[in-house]
């Protein structure tokens, strides 16, 4: 059995409807049971490679861990237990919140936003003057 | 190569967590360790398996985890709630039915 993958097997987790907040966590511990296991081969006298092979061997296949977990209704977002209603309420969510939306885009690059607003402002003040400096010039000349 | 369990086993991972975890509180490791050794190796998990099960009972009330530092790695702790000792005791006594059912339908059966 080849070493588990645990960043691949985070994204098939995903990929099957379970939450980020399982998803990850259970990533988490199952690197930790793999690496106590190796640890645990290595002090029986296993060499590396061989105490990596017997740890993935009885963590099991990664196949199996994706099959039981996606089989527990109850650790996947609502989106995939209730898909039908996902369908009706992501649409009018999304367009509740397209108003809102530059809102919040300026409050998340707000330094951008008032670095804009001073150079608008500058460029503003600029053309006003040399405006008036052209209106000064025809009403003295 | 871990040895599989027959299909009938389907729950008795739950009820031997459960049961660990009522004498004190243990993370994932410890628990297939301690299932080992309670149960003489007759029990063989594919260790990973462990994990869903664990997060289904803290889903449904039963475990609360908390994270721990233990040797510079975090250690996620399991412990029983009171509605996963009201679990272990209905999953207990539903055990020891079955068990008694069975074994009296073995035992007549070899009398027959």
């Amino acid at each position: 059995m080849r070493e588990p993958d645990f960043s691949e097997l985070a994204t098939r987790l995903l990929k099957s409807g379970i939450s980020p907040r399982h998803a990850h966590r259970t990533v988490n511990e199952l690197r930790d049971h793999y690496d106590d296991l190796v640890d645990a081969a290595v002090d029986e006298g296993a060499n590396s490679k061989n105490a990596r092979l017997s740890a993935a061997n009885e963590l099991g296949a990664m196949d199996d861990f994706v099959a039981e977990m996606a089989s527990r209704r109850e650790l996947k977002t609502w989106a995939f237990r209730y898909p039908r209603l996902a369908i009706i309420v992501y649409p009018i969510a999304c367009l509740a919140v397209l108003p809102a939306m530059p809102v919040f885009v300026g409050i998340a690059h707000r330094t951008a936003l008032v670095r804009w607003g001073a150079s608008l402002l500058a460029a503003g003040v600029v053309t006003a003057m040399l405006l008036l400096i052209m209106q000064l010039s025809i009403i003295l000349g | 190569m871990a040895q599989s369990n027959p299909p009938f086993m389907s729950g008795v991972p739950e009820l031997l967590l459960l049961r660990l975890l009522n004498e004190q509180e243990m993370y994932g490791y410890e628990l297939v360790r301690s299932i080992k050794q309670a149960t003489n190796e007759a029990i063989t998990l594919g260790e990973g398996v462990i994990y869903p099960v664990l997060h289904s009972l803290e889903r449904n009330g039963s475990l609360k985890s908390k994270r721990k530092p233990v040797n510079g790695r975090t250690r996620v702790y399991y412990s029983l709630t009171k509605k996963g000792r009201d679990r272990l005791s209905k999953l207990r006594d539903d055990w020891m039915r079955i068990q008694g059912g069975v074994a009296t339908a073995l035992e007549t059966g070899a009398n027959a």
